[in-house]
C-alpha cells in the first residue's frame, strides 16, 4: 500500500535526478566537443537549451548567448527550474516530505548531494568537467543505493517508472539536438567533424563503448539513431526504457481487465509496441526529428495518465 | 588538577561538573573528565566539527518560522560534552514524573467528566473555562484506556542548591525526542571512547516504546494502522515527525492524505482508500480538525474529531490536552496530586503567582525586576519577559500588558539554571541547562533515561529554547 501522494514524490525525486544527470552529460560532452570545434562552425551550446526546451526564457535573460551563460544556465541557475542545483533542490525537497518511505541511506545520499550544491562548497572549485562527473557519479550512487536497500514493492516501482520515463525523453533529445541543429546542412554529413560530433553525441548518452561493442562499423547516422532509439539491451535506450516502463505499469496495475483497457494500458501497449517493432529506415525516411517530437509527446501523455490514474485522488 | 578544564570557571549557580572549582570533580563526573583530558580540547573541537557534519548528512535540521525567509535550514547547534546525571537521582526523578503524569491524566479525565476538582473547590472553574487549552468540545468524552495524554515532554531544571523542579509541563505535541535520540547516536559515532568503560543507560527502545504506546490504543483490532500526521516539511519540527515515523516504519502522512467518510477515517493510497486506526498527531488542536475547530486550517482533517469521538480512531494525544498545560494551571498540579493520589508531590513545582488574583499580581507589578514572567499561552520561549535582564521600558511595557490581560500571565523567581560545561567559541563555558524527559503512558507507564539537555550555547544566557539559539546534549543516566 503506498499514498498517493508518496507515490508521486518518489517519482519525481527519480526524474528531477535522471534530468539532473543528464544535463551533466549535455554539459560535459558539449565542452568537450566545443574544444575541437574549428572557428566559425556550428557551436554546442545554444543547442543545449534547446535540448531542454528552454529556449525562452534563457533568450529573454541571456541575449548575449555566451557559452558561460549556457553553462551556468544549465548547472547553477536558480532561477531556472530545469538546472542541475534546482533539479537536485526539488528532488530533495520532495525526499523531505518522504523521508520515512525512503530508506535512511537513499535520504542520506540525496540530503549530501544538495548540502555539496551549496554556495561556498568544495565542488565549485573543482574544473568544471570534475563538477559535471562527481554530480553524475552521486546520482547514479543514489539509484544504485535504491536499488540495494529499498524492498522491491511499490514504492520502488513508481521510482522506476520516473527515472525510465526522464531518461526516455533525454536520450532521444540528446539524438535530436544533434540531427537537427548542429548540422543543418546536409553536405557536411560524413566528414570529419561530423565524426567527432557523432562520437561525443553518444558519449553524452553514455552510450559510446557499449556503442563500439554492438556496431564495429565505422559511425554512421543511421546506425547511432538505431543504438540510441532502438536497441534492445542497452539501458539508455528509448526501447530499453519504454520496455521498462511498460513491464513496471503492468506490476503496478496487476490485474487490468483484458476486454475493456483503460488508456494508460492503451497508451503503454502502444507505445511498446510501436518501439519494437519498427524499423530505423522507416524512421529516417519519414522524419526522425518528427518520429522524436512524437515520441516527446507520448511520454508526456504516459505521464498525465499516470498522474491521474494514481496521484490524484 | 585536569589540563583540559584548567581555564574553566564554574559559575554561580549549580555546577553539574564540579563542586565549586575545576579542583573538585563530582564523583561520579571523574571517569568522564579523564576520559576527555585524553582527549584534549582541539581533538574535542575537530570531532565536534566532524558531528556538526554528520547532524547535516542525516538531515537533523529545522527550519526557523520566523525569519520569514525561505531555506533557512540548520542543524540544532549540538555539545559534545554530555551531561550525567546518576541512576539513583534519576530512580527519584522517574518515579516523580509518572506520578506527575498519573495526577495530570487523572485531571484531564476529571475536568472533561465529573468536574470534582472544581465542584470540591480546589480549582476556581473560571480558570479552566478561560484557558486557551481547554475544549468544551470534549466535555463527556471517555478516551480509549481512559487516558489523554500519551505522550508527554516536561521541563526539569535545578536550583542553585542542585534541587530539580518542574518548570513546565508539555503535553500536546512536545517535540525534541529525535534530538534526544539523535545526539547519542552522534556521540556513539564521533565520541565512542568516552563511552568505554562506563554504564549510560541506553535510549533507543524509545521508538519500541511509542509504536506499542499507539498501538495499545486501537482497542478495537490486533492489527492496528497507524500514522503519524504531520503539519508538512515546512513545520520547526518537521525533522522530527519524519525521524519517527521511520524508526517505527509507520507511515508519515498529512492532512490531504487523509479523509474521514461514515464515521471512519482512511488514507488514500495508489489503491484507494484504506482505513486508518491511530493517529499519532503533531498537528495543535487548534488546526486539527476545520470542521470542529479552527475552520481556516488546512492541514487537518474535516470531520476527524468526529471520528475520534465515535471511537473509530485513537487520536495521540487527545484533543483538549493543552488544559493542562497551560501555566496557571501547573501552579496546581501538586494539589492535583494530593487530590487524586493523595501524595506528596515528589519533584517540585516552581514558585508561581498568578497575576489573576488581585494579592499575587500587586507583588509582581512590584517586583518585576526580580522575576521572569511568562505568557500562559505562548511556547518556544516567546511572550517572556526576564526581570534582570530587561530595561525599564521593557519592563514597564510588560507590566501595561499584565494589567491588561492578568488571566494571561504568571510569573516566577528568576532561578539560575544549572551549568553544565560547553563548547563556546572552541573554549570550555559553564552554560545553563534544562532537561525535557519524555514520558509515554499507553497501558503501562515508560520514562525515557534522561532526556533531551537544552543548553543556552550564548554566554551568560538562560533561554535554552531552539528558537532562541539554544543548542542541546546528550543526557547520560550513568549506575548499575
Amino acid at each position: 500500500m503506498l499514498l498517493s501522494r508518496v507515490a508521486e514524490s518518489l517519482y519525481w525525486i527519480n526524474r528531477y535526478l535522471e534530468r539532473a544527470e543528464n544535463i551533466s552529460r549535455f554539459v560535459e560532452v558539449s565542452e568537450a566537443m566545443s574544444l575541437d570545434c574549428p572557428p566559425g562552425s556550428a557551436e554546442p551550446w545554444l543547442p543545449l537549451i534547446d535540448a531542454s526546451s528552454d529556449r525562452e526564457s534563457f533568450d529573454k535573460r541571456f541575449p548575449e548567448k555566451k557559452p558561460d551563460d549556457v553553462i551556468n544556465f544549465l548547472i547553477r541557475d536558480r532561477l531556472n527550474p530545469n538546472s542541475i542545483i534546482s533539479c537536485i533542490q526539488l528532488a530533495r525537497e520532495n525526499a523531505r516530505q518522504i523521508r520515512d518511505v525512503m530508506t535512511s541511506e537513499m535520504w542520506e545520499q540525496i540530503n549530501i548531494l544538495y548540502w555539496n550544491m551549496q554556495e561556498g562548497e568544495t565542488i565549485w572549485n573543482k574544473p568544471r568537467q570534475e563538477q559535471l562527473s562527481e554530480i553524475r557519479r552521486e546520482c547514479q550512487l543514489f539509484y544504485g543505493i535504491t536499488d540495494a536497500t529499498l524492498s522491491k514493492d511499490l514504492s520502488w516501482r513508481f521510482s522506476i517508472l520516473g527515472r525510465l520515463i526522464e531518461r526516455a525523453d533525454k536520450t532521444s533529445r540528446i539524438l535530436d539536438v544533434k540531427y537537427y541543429l548542429l548540422l543543418p546542412s546536409l553536405d557536411k554529413l560524413g566528414g570529419v567533424l561530423d565524426e567527432l560530433q557523432w562520437i561525443a553525441l553518444l558519449r553524452s548518452a553514455g552510450a559510446y563503448q557499449m556503442f563500439r561493442k554492438a556496431e564495429q562499423n565505422s559511425i554512421k547516422p543511421n546506425s547511432v539513431a538505431r543504438f540510441l532509439l532502438l536497441d534492445p539491451i542497452f539501458p539508455r535506450s528509448v526501447r530499453y526504457c519504454l520496455d521498462g516502463i511498460s513491464n513496471t505499469l503492468k506490476m503496478i496495475d496487476s490485474a487490468p481487465p483484458p476486454e475493456n483497457p483503460s488508456e494508460l494500458e492503451c497508451m503503454r501497449g502502444l507505445l511498446k509496441a510501436k518501439w519494437s517493432y519498427i524499423r530505423i529506415e522507416d524512421i529516417i525516411n519519414d522524419g526522425l526529428h518528427e518520429a522524436i517530437d512524437s515520441l516527446q509527446i507520448d511520454l508526456n501523455k504516459l505521464n498525465d495518465l499516470i498522474q491521474e490514474k494514481y496521484f490524484i485522488n | 588538577m585536569k589540563y583540559m578544564f584548567s581555564s574553566y570557571r564554574p559559575k554561580n549557580s549549580f555546577d553539574e561538573y564540579f563542586k565549586d572549582n575545576v579542583n573538585s570533580a563530582r564523583e561520579i563526573l571523574i571517569p568522564l573528565l579523564s576520559s576527555l583530558d585524553n582527549m584534549g580540547l582541539e581533538e574535542l573541537n575537530r570531532n565536534h566539527s566532524a558531528a556538526k557534519k554528520l547532524l547535516l548528512r542525516h538531515g537533523a535540521t529545522f527550519r526557523l518560522n520566523d525569519t520569514g525567509l525561505k531555506g533557512t535550514e540548520r542543524i540544532l547547534p549540538f555539545d559534545p560534552l554530555p551531561r550525567i546525571i546518576s541512576k539513583d537521582d534519576w530512580l527519584i526523578l522517574e518515579k516523580g514524573l509518572k506520578q506527575r503524569l498519573e495526577a495530570i491524566d487523572l485531571f484531564l479525565d476529571d475536568i472533561y467528566n465529573s468536574q470534582n476538582i472544581i465542584n470540591d473547590g480546589i480549582i476556581p472553574r473560571e480558570l479552566i473555562e478561560s484557558s486557551d487549552g481547554w475544549r468544551p468540545q470534549m466535555i463527556g468524552f471517555k478516551p480509549p484506556l481512559n487516558k489523554w495524554c500519551q505522550i508527554s515532554g516536561l521541563d526539569l531544571i535545578r536550583d542553585r542548591k542542585g534541587d530539580w523542579h518542574v518548570l513546565e509541563d508539555n503535553l500536546r505535541c512536545p517535540s525534541g525526542v529525535a534530538y534526544f535520540l539523535e545526539n547519542r547516536l552522534v556521540m556513539k559515532n564521533i565520541f565512542p571512547n568516552l563511552f568505554s568503560g562506563r554504564i549510560v543507560k541506553p535510549i533507543d527502545e524509545y521508538p519500541s516504546y511509542l509504536l506499542k504506546t499507539l498501538q495499545e490504543l486501537a482497542v478495537w483490532t490486533d492489527t492496528p494502522k497507524i500514522v503519524l500526521l504531520t503539519p508538512g516539511i515546512f513545520n520547526s519540527a518537521y525533522f522530527e515527525h519524519s525521524y519517527l515515523a521511520q524508526e517505527m516504519g509507520i507511515q508519515l502522512v498529512q492532512g490531504h492524505d487523509l479523509v474521514c467518510n461514515d464515521d471512519y477515517v482512511y488514507l488514500k493510497t495508489t489503491s484507494g482508500l484504506k482505513r486508518v486506526d491511530v493517529i499519532y498527531r503533531r498537528i495543535d488542536d487548534d488546526f486539527l480538525d476545520p470542521l470542529n475547530f479552527r475552520k481556516d486550517s488546512c492541514l487537518g482533517v474535516s470531520g476527524l474529531l468526529n471520528v475520534f469521538k465515535a471511537g473509530h480512531v485513537a487520536l495521540a494525544n487527545a484533543p483538549g490536552t493543552g488544559i493542562a498545560d497551560d501555566k496557571m494551571i501547573y501552579s496546581f498540579v501538586p494539589k492535583m496530586i494530593k487530590y487524586y493520589l493523595d501524595e506528596e508531590i515528589i519533584i517540585k513545582n516552581v514558585e508561581t503567582y498568578i497575576c489573576h488574583y488581585q494579592k499575587d499580581q500587586e507583588y509582581v507589578l512590584e517586583n518585576l525586576p526580580k522575576l521572569v514572567v511568562k505568557s500562559v499561552s505562548e511556547a518556544g520561549g516567546y511572550g517572556m519577559l526576564i526581570g534582570p535582564q530587561s530595561t525599564s521600558s521593557e519592563i514597564e511595557e510588560f507590566a501595561n500588558k499584565i494589567r491588561k490581560n492578568p488571566r494571561n500571565f504568571i510569573a516566577q523567581p528568576t532561578l539560575e539554571l544549572s551549568t553544565v560545561p560547553s563548547l563556546c567559541d572552541g573554549e570550555l563555558y559553564p552554560c545553563h541547562v534544562d532537561l525535557r524527559p519524555y514520558i509515554l503512558r499507553g497501558k503501562d507507564s515508560w520514562v525515557s533515561p534522561g532526556g533531551l539537555t537544552r543548553v543556552a550555547l550564548k554566554k551568560g544566557s538562560l533561554v535554552v529554547n531552539s528558537s532562541q539559539g539554544g543548542g542541546c546534549k546528550d543526557t547520560w543516566v550513568v549506575g548499575k
